[in-house]
C-alpha cells in the first residue's frame, strides 16, 4: 500500500510537468495569435488615415451607469459620461436602492424632475420607483428602483433604453473622449457583431483631470503594481489572443457594448451569479450558436477604460475570490458547449482553455506547489528537482509576463519610457514570489465559496479605493462638481452591500 | 550541468526548457527596449522635421512661400504628416500655398517614391498627400492601391482619386461600392459627400437600379445622403413593389418627398412592427392633415416602440398642437395609448425647457 502511494506521489510529478507544458503552449499560442491580431491593428489604426465617419452613419448609444451608494462619485461619473466625443447617445443612471444620497444628489446636480416614462418591463426587475429626466441634459435619465443587485440595475436600464447599442460601465471607470467611438467601430465594419469590449488599465498612479486622464503612470504601491502586470498579461494577450478566432468568452463588466435585443433574447443579465459579465457573454454564444447565425463577439485592443484596482489585500481578497467564483458560475451552466460540434472554436478550443486552466488553474498550482513540497520534504524526489521544476515555473511566469510587456510596446505604449519598462519586467519577476501565489490562493477560496455555499446574488463587488489619481485642482467643466470622473473619488473607503 | 549530475531525464529536460524559457524572456526584454529606443530615436527625427516644416506649412495664406530649404529624406516622414494635417479643415491654409511649396520641393517625387516602399504607413500617407495635390499624373500612380487587401489603404486610394480625377474616379469607384461590403459604410458615405453630387449620382442610381436585395439598401442609402432628388424615383420605385423588409426599411429612413406618402401609408400596418414604427416616423416627417387619424390608430399597436414613435410623429406633425394630441389620448381607451401620450408630451416639454 504505502509502494503504491509512494508510486502515486512520484508520478505525481510527471501529471504537474503534463499540465505544465499543456498550459505553458496555450498561452503561448495565445500570445502568438495576440501579436499578430496587434500587428494588424496597430498597421491600421496607428493614424487617422480615413476621413471622419459620418455621423449619421455611426449607431446611437445608451450607456447604462449602475449605481449603489455611489454618492461620492456618481455626479462626477457622468458628467465625465456626457462629455464623450460621440454624436449621439444617452445615459441612464440606475440607482439600485442606495441607501445613502446618491439618488439626491444626481436629482440635485442635474436638476432632475419625475418623469411619465410609458415603462415597459421586457427583463423582470425589482420594482422601479421613479424614472427622471432633466431638461437641462437632454441626455440623461434616472431610473430609481429597489434594490436588487447589479445585474438587476442593469436589466432595468435595459428596459429603460431607447438605441440599439448600449454601453454597460462601471460608475469607477475613467474613459477617454473618443472610447466609445472605438469600441462601437466593429458593429460599423462587421454588421454581424453583437458584443465589443476594451482593454482595461490601471488607473493607480495615472492623474486624472475633469473626468479625462490626464497623466499615465506606473502605480506607486506594490499591489497595484503588480496588478499592473497582471492587467497586460489578461487584458492584452488573455483576451486578444481569442477575438480573431471568434471565441472569446469574457467581456468586462467595466465597459463593453452590446446589441441589445440579442440581450434580451437571452434573458439579460442573470441575478443570482457575480459574474454577470462573462455569464452574458457565454450565453450569448451559446445562443447564437444553437442557432446558427453568423455572429461576431469583439474585442477591441485600445486602451479605452481605465480603473481603480485593489491596493489593500482585503479588497484583492474580495475581488479574487468573486471573479473566481464568478467564473464557475458562467461555465459550469453552460457546459453543454463544451466539445459540442455547433460551438465551433468556443466549444473546442476556448471553453476547454477556462475549465482546464482559469478554472482548475489554481487547485492544480496549489496540488502542485504542495505535492512538490511533499515529495522533497519525503525525500522522495531530491532538491535540485524542487529547485528545477520551482525554476520552471517561475522563468514561465517571467516569460508570460515579459510577452505582454512587449505587447504593450508594440500596441499602445501607454508606458514608453524604458525605465517604466525596466520598472514592469522587475515586477513580471518579483509577482511570481508571493503575489502569483497569493492569488492563487484566493482563487482557490472563491472555488470553495462557489461548491460549498449556495447561489449568489449578482452584488456591486466593492473595493476599498484611494483615490490617489484624482488632480487635486481639476474642477469639474461645469462648475459643480469637481474632479474626476468616476469613483472612489475620496480617499475614505465606501463600504458597500448587495 | 554538476548540479544535475544523476538527476531524472526529465529533471534535466525541465531544466534546460527553463534555460531556452529564461533565454527568450530576456530577448523579448531585449526586442522591447531596443524598439523603444528605435521609436524613441523616430520620434526625434520626426519632431526635428515637424519643428522645421510646421511653421512654414502651416503660416498664413497671404505669406509668400520664397524659397525654401531641401527637402531632406531624413525629414520626409515628418514633412508629409504636417502636409496631410494642414490639408485637414481644422488648418484651413490655403490649398494654393501648400500646391506652390508642393511644387518647390518636388513632392510629388518623394511621394511616388514613397508609394513602392513596403511600409504600410508610409504608403498610406503619400497616396493621402498625392490626393491633396490633385495632379493628375499620379492618378495611375494610385490606381493600383485601390485593389489593396486592407481595406484602409484601399478606402484611402478611393478617396485620393477622387480628389485627383473625380470624373475618371467614379465609373472605378462605383463598382467597388457595390462589390466590397466590406468597406466602412460611413467612410464610404463620407467619400462620396465630399465629392460633386451630380457626378456620382448618375453612376450610384444605375448601381442601386441592378444592385441585388442585399447590396440594395446601402446604395439607396448613400445616394439619398449624397444626391436625394436622384434617390427619390428609386425610392418611391421600391416602396411599391419591393418585397424585401430590408429594401423598404431604408426607403422609409430615406425617404424626402411627400408626394411618395401613397406608399408609406399602407405600411402603417405591415405585418412588421418595425416597418409599422418606421412608416409613423416617415409621416411624422412629412404627413399632411389627415394622417393624425391614421397614427392615432397607432397608439394602440401592440409593440412599445410602434406606439413611441406614433405618439411622438403626431407631435411632429405643423398642425398638431398639445391640445390637439391630449384630445387625441382622451378620445383612446387603450391604457398603453393614453401612457405614450403623456411620455412623448412631457419629454416635448423637457425638449423646450433645455
Amino acid at each position: 500500500m504505502t509502494s503504491f502511494l509512494a508510486a502515486g506521489l512520484l508520478n505525481l510529478q510527471w501529471v504537474f510537468f503534463a499540465y505544465f507544458i499543456l498550459i505553458s503552449m496555450a498561452y503561448l499560442a495565445l500570445h502568438y495569435v495576440s501579436v499578430v491580431t496587434t500587428l494588424h491593428y496597430m498597421r491600421d489604426n496607428r493614424a487617422e488615415y480615413l476621413p471622419k465617419i459620418m455621423p449619421s452613419y455611426q449607431p446611437p448609444i445608451s450607456i447604462l451607469i449602475p449605481a449603489f451608494n455611489e454618492e461620492q462619485s456618481i455626479v462626477s461619473s457622468i458628467h465625465s459620461v456626457l462629455r464623450l466625443d460621440y454624436p449621439e447617445f444617452e445615459v441612464v443612471v440606475v440607482n439600485d436602492g442606495s441607501t445613502d444620497a446618491t439618488l439626491a444628489r444626481v436629482i440635485a446636480e442635474f436638476s432632475l424632475h419625475e418623469f411619465p416614462e410609458a415603462y415597459r418591463q421586457r427583463l423582470p426587475t425589482e420594482r422601479i420607483r421613479a424614472i427622471y429626466a432633466s431638461p437641462r441634459f437632454p441626455r440623461l435619465r434616472l431610473v430609481d428602483k429597489d434594490n436588487g443587485g447589479k445585474s438587476d440595475a442593469l436589466n432595468a436600464g435595459i428596459n429603460c433604453i431607447r438605441y440599439p447599442l448600449f454601453c454597460a460601465i462601471d460608475a469607477d471607470c475613467i474613459l477617454n473622449p473618443g472610447s466609445l467611438a472605438r469600441v462601437v467601430r466593429p458593429f460599423l465594419d462587421d454588421s454581424t457583431t453583437v458584443a465589443s469590449g476594451g482593454v482595461v488599465r490601471v488607473l493607480n498612479g495615472c492623474t486624472v483631470k475633469n473626468g479625462f486622464l490626464e497623466k499615465v503612470e506606473l502605480p506607486r504601491a506594490i499591489l497595484p503594481l503588480f496588478q499592473s502586470v497582471e492587467y497586460l498579461r489578461a487584458f492584452l494577450f488573455g483576451r486578444l489572443g481569442w477575438s480573431p478566432i471568434n471565441a472569446l468568452l469574457v467581456i468586462s463588466g467595466a465597459f463593453g457594448v452590446f446589441y441589445k435585443e440579442h440581450v434580451v433574447a437571452v434573458g439579460g443579465y442573470r441575478t443570482d451569479t457575480v459574474g454577470e459579465d462573462m455569464d452574458l457573454v457565454v450565453r450569448l454564444h451559446r445562443k447564437l450558436r444553437r442557432e446558427k447565425r453568423p455572429y461576431r463577439i469583439t474585442f477591441v485592443p485600445d486602451p479605452i477604460c481605465w480603473t481603480e484596482v485593489p491596493s489593500d489585500l482585503k479588497s484583492l481578497r474580495a475581488q479574487r475570490t468573486r471573479w473566481q467564483r464568478g467564473l464557475a458560475e458562467s461555465l459550469i451552466p453552460n457546459l453543454r458547449l463544451l466539445f459540442s460540434r455547433r460551438a465551433g472554436a468556443v466549444g473546442l478550443l476556448a471553453f476547454p482553455f477556462m475549465i482546464l486552466f482559469e478554472l482548475l488553474g489554481p487547485i492544480v498550482e496549489a496540488a502542485g506547489y504542495i505535492g512538490m513540497l511533499t515529495l522533497w520534504l519525503l525525500h522522495m524526489i531530491p532538491l535540485q528537482s524542487f529547485l528545477v521544476f520551482l525554476f520552471l515555473s517561475v522563468g514561465m511566469g517571467i516569460l508570460l509576463s515579459t510577452n505582454a510587456i512587449f505587447l504593450e510596446r508594440l500596441s499602445f505604449q501607454m508606458y514608453p519610457r524604458v525605465g517604466q519598462q525596466l520598472i514592469l519586467f522587475v515586477v513580471a519577476i518579483f509577482e511570481n514570489f508571493g503575489y502569483r501565489q497569493l492569488t492563487a490562493i484566493y482563487r482557490l477560496m472563491g472555488l470553495a465559496g462557489w461548491v460549498f455555499s449556495g447561489k449568489a446574488r449578482s452584488d456591486w463587488g466593492q473595493i476599498v479605493r484611494d483615490g490617489s489619481w484624482q488632480s487635486p485642482d481639476a474642477n469639474d467643466t461645469t462648475g459643480t462638481t469637481a474632479v474626476v470622473a468616476a469613483t472612489g473619488v475620496t480617499a475614505a473607503s465606501v463600504e458597500k452591500k448587495p | 550541468m554538476n548540479l544535475l549530475s544523476g538527476a531524472a531525464p526529465i529533471v534535466q529536460f525541465a531544466f534546460l526548457l527553463g534555460v531556452a524559457i529564461c533565454a527568450t524572456t530576456l530577448l523579448m526584454l531585449l526586442a522591447t527596449i531596443a524598439m523603444r529606443l528605435n521609436g524613441l530615436r523616430m520620434e526625434r527625427i520626426d519632431a526635428r522635421a515637424e519643428a522645421h516644416w510646421r511653421p512654414l506649412l502651416l503660416a498664413p495664406a497671404t505669406d509668400a512661400v520664397g524659397t525654401l530649404p531641401r527637402l531632406t529624406s531624413r525629414d520626409l516622414r515628418g514633412f508629409i504628416h504636417i502636409w496631410n494635417e494642414a490639408h485637414e479643415p481644422l488648418h484651413a491654409a490655403t490649398t494654393d500655398r501648400l500646391a506652390k511649396i508642393a511644387d518647390s520641393v518636388a513632392l510629388e517625387d518623394h511621394l511616388i517614391r514613397f508609394l513602392h516602399t513596403p511600409i504600410f504607413h508610409h504608403r498610406v500617407m503619400a497616396i493621402i498627400a498625392l490626393g491633396h495635390i490633385k495632379k493628375a499624373s499620379s492618378f495611375e500612380q494610385v490606381l493600383p492601391s485601390l485593389d489593396d487587401k486592407s481595406p484602409i489603404m484601399s478606402l484611402c486610394a478611393a478617396r485620393s482619386l477622387m480628389q485627383i480625377d473625380p470624373v475618371r474616379a467614379v465609373p472605378k469607384l462605383v463598382p467597388l461600392i457595390v462589390q466590397r461590403g466590406y468597406w466602412s459604410q460611413g467612410v464610404v458615405a463620407s467619400i462620396l459627400k465630399e465629392s460633386d453630387g451630380k457626378l456620382v449620382a448618375e453612376p450610384l442610381a444605375d448601381a442601386t437600379l441592378h444592385a441585388t436585395s442585399d447590396v440594395a439598401p446601402r446604395m439607396i442609402r448613400f445616394l439619398a445622403s449624397v444626391h436625394p432628388e436622384s434617390a427619390a424615383p428609386i425610392i418611391r420605385e421600391a416602396l411599391r413593389t419591393a418585397s424585401d423588409e430590408r429594401i423598404i426599411s431604408t426607403c422609409l429612413q430615406a425617404m424626402s418627398n411627400p408626394a411618395d406618402l401613397d406608399c408609406v401609408r399602407p405600411l402603417l400596418s405591415h405585418p412588421l412592427w418595425y416597418l409599422r414604427m418606421q412608416a409613423a416616423t416617415t409621416l411624422g416627417n412629412l404627413g399632411v392633415p389627415g394622417d393624425e387619424q391614421r397614427l392615432s390608430t397607432l397608439l394602440s399597436d401592440s409593440q412599445w416602440w410602434v406606439r413611441y414613435r406614433a405618439a411622438q410623429a403626431l407631435l411632429k406633425l405643423s398642425f398638431i398642437s398639445a391640445d390637439d394630441a391630449r384630445r387625441i389620448q382622451q378620445s383612446h381607451t387603450d391604457a398603453y395609448a393614453r401612457d405614450i401620450i403623456d411620455h412623448v408630451l412631457a419629454e416635448r416639454t423637457l425638449e423646450l425647457g433645455s
